[in-house]
């Protein structure tokens, strides 16, 4: 059995974004956790749980992408464009 | 531990049509088979319990339990991935409950004249990565893409989020089989040809049997459209400072005429609100940020590019600020999958809590959008005030023309309930509260629903109101087609038809 001893995979401590979220990562919320404890208790969970399903997420919206088209294109790299053709137009 | 009021020897004539491992009365099987994400009085759970399951696996096996159903005058209700928004899948008079999930399989890709023919239990997101392989695409995309299956679509006449470039599920199912409340298996399409568009010959039978919530009969097969596999997704949001300056950014996105365009969907300020409670794309946007709209194209990836230049001109020109690659193109890849969202609700303090989501949907003209937007809000607000349970998740409008994505919309009300919390009294609140939401989409010209469906309690009450003399027409077929009441009982207020008086 491969198991982990939690106070080698403790999250850092929180950091708060807005009045309800924290966050332990970049860009990786959380609900403030004082807001859930009276009908959904938290767990602790090691770093690499929470790293494994953001990871899972990505790897998920990735696959939907592939799922409907061969490619995606860039809307900044479009409006980059829009901008250096507008340059170009200008006296 | 089977539990029923069928007679055992109905079971037994059952297992001998479905075969023994086939046919279902244990709890679980017959209790997990109630509920759809539909708001469901859980309080009341009994009440919505079918009598026996079976899983035909042919037409034939449907046929012959209809025919049963009829001989026994016992309901019978059809049910496919059970993921509706309506409650067509819901036994309200017990029976049996025809599951179709085994009846899965892909009978004929015709990569010549572009069809593809599969049984009601199949998924599209299952079905689209074997049309992978041949370059073409099935492309019924709803919320529940993952987990709803062909036949619910047929049966709820479904929306897909990209329904604005390729159709919705009435336009992309060409034609099908159906046993009808009497047990004939028939097909049904324009016209005879089951592989033909467009046809003058006879009536238009096929949208008759579309989005009837099982009342009149249950789909065995179904040829489908298939289009090419798009070369390249374009997905595009943008930020708006107020909703006023968002609704006339959509209306300009949506006329653009750019063919490759599929959606548009306008989030208002109520709905920005909600998702910055726990939506990684909107924490991090500053509070000037207060509504969205957002934009897909598919095709070749040469049309798409030119259609995607033009379009971002069109959000930039008319107040929008573009959100970046990142939002754009995660957001977008989550709504093919809304069903797998964790849902939070909140309570008065800030509490959260469980909640099961609740979309009210309504076809409303674009002019009306604002009034009914603040209307809808106002008749959450006052439910809101009298239970906790109730939580308003904000308003998404969605493009809603097949082809075309302008004129109406898909206007939708998310409201968090929490379930646990059902009664009574809380429940005749929801239900009389939907009947209010339903007659302000009447009262701006709209249809109760562009997408579910409206045979819920309370919304179900205006559908006379609605259709005018077209629900005596209806109340006439249903009678025509099923005299004997059998297939899916107490929907849609069909039981009129059968009350003395009716002719």
């Amino acid at each position: 059995m491969i198991g982990f001893r939690l106070a080698a995979q403790r999250p850092p401590d929180a950091q708060r974004v807005t009045d309800t979220v924290v966050m332990r990562f970049d860009h990786v919320y959380e609900v403030d956790p004082a807001l859930m404890t009276e009908h959904t208790p938290q767990q602790d969970l090691p770093a690499w749980d929470t790293h494994r399903i953001v990871d899972s997420r990505w790897e998920h919206l990735a696959w939907m992408h592939d799922h409907f088209a061969d490619s995606v294109l860039s809307g900044e790299e479009l409006l980059a464009e829009i901008e250096a053709e507008k340059k170009e137009g200008e006296p | 531990m089977a539990v029923t009021s069928l007679s055992e020897g109905l079971v037994d004539e059952l297992r001998g049509i479905c075969g023994h491992d086939y046919v279902f009365t244990g709890r679980s099987a017959r209790f997990n088979r109630a509920r759809v994400p539909a708001p469901f009085p859980v309080h009341r759970w009994d009440e919505f319990v079918p009598d026996a399951v079976v899983l035909p696996r042919a037409a034939e096996q449907v046929s012959e339990v209809v025919k049963l159903a009829n001989r026994h005058r016992v309901p019978i209700v059809p049910r496919a991935g059970g993921t509706g928004l309506t409650d067509g899948a819901v036994p309200l008079n017990g029976g049996i409950l025809v599951d179709v999930k085994l009846m899965n399989e892909i009978k004929d890709i015709d990569l010549v004249d572009r069809t593809v023919t599969v049984g009601p239990g199949i998924n599209m997101l299952k079905l689209n990565e074997e049309l992978r392989r041949h370059g073409v695409i099935y492309p019924d995309n709803p919320a529940s893409y993952p987990c709803s299956l062909v036949g619910g679509r047929i049966g709820t006449s479904g929306w897909s989020l990209i329904g604005g470039r390729y159709g919705h599920t009435r336009d992309l199912v060409i034609s099908f089989q159906i046993v009808l409340p009497t047990g004939e298996i028939i097909e049904v399409g324009d016209g005879g040809g089951r592989k033909v568009r467009k046809s003058s010959t006879g009536f238009q039978l096929k949208h008759l049997f579309m989005g009837h919530q099982g009342t009149l009969g249950i789909v065995t097969e179904a040829t489908l459209e298939l289009v090419p596999r798009p070369e390249a997704e374009f997905s595009a949001f943008f930020a708006y400072p107020d909703y006023d300056t968002a609704w006339r950014s959509t209306g300009a996105l949506a006329k653009s005429g750019i063919a490759t365009l599929a959606g548009v969907v306008l989030f208002d300020e109520r709905k920005l609100a909600y998702l910055r409670r726990d939506d990684e794309a909107y924490i991090p946007q500053p509070p000037e940020v207060r509504s969205v709209v957002a934009t897909a194209m598919y095709g070749n990836a040469d049309e798409v590019r030119v259609g995607a230049k033009r379009l971002m001109r069109i959000g930039v020109e008319t107040g929008g600020n573009y959100l970046g690659d990142e939002i754009s193109h995660g957001d977008w890849a989550a709504r093919h999958d809304r069903y797998a969202t964790p849902l939070h609700g909140r309570l008065r303090s800030g509490q959260v809590v469980p909640m099961s989501w609740h979309c009210e949907d309504a076809a409303i003209p674009y002019s009306a959008l604002p009034k009914v937007r603040e209307e809808w809000h106002a008749i959450a607000d006052s439910l809101m005030e009298r239970f906790e349970m109730f939580d308003d998740w904000g308003m998404f409008a969605y493009t809603n023309g097949p082809y075309k994505p302008w004129g109406d919309y898909l206007t939708e009300i998310d409201i968090g309930i929490w379930e646990m919390q059902w009664d009574d009294e809380s429940w005749a609140a929801w239900v009389q509260a939907k009947k209010d939401i339903s007659a302000v989409a009447l009262r701006y010209g709209g249809s109760i629903t562009a997408c579910h469906g409206a045979s819920r309690e309370g919304e179900v009450d205006l559908v006379p109101d609605e259709l005018g003399g077209g629900w005596e027409v209806m109340k006439k077929v249903k009678k025509a087609l099923d005299p004997h009441n059998v297939m899916n009982p107490g929907k849609y207020l069909l039981d009129e038809a059968y009350e003395e008086g009716e002719s």
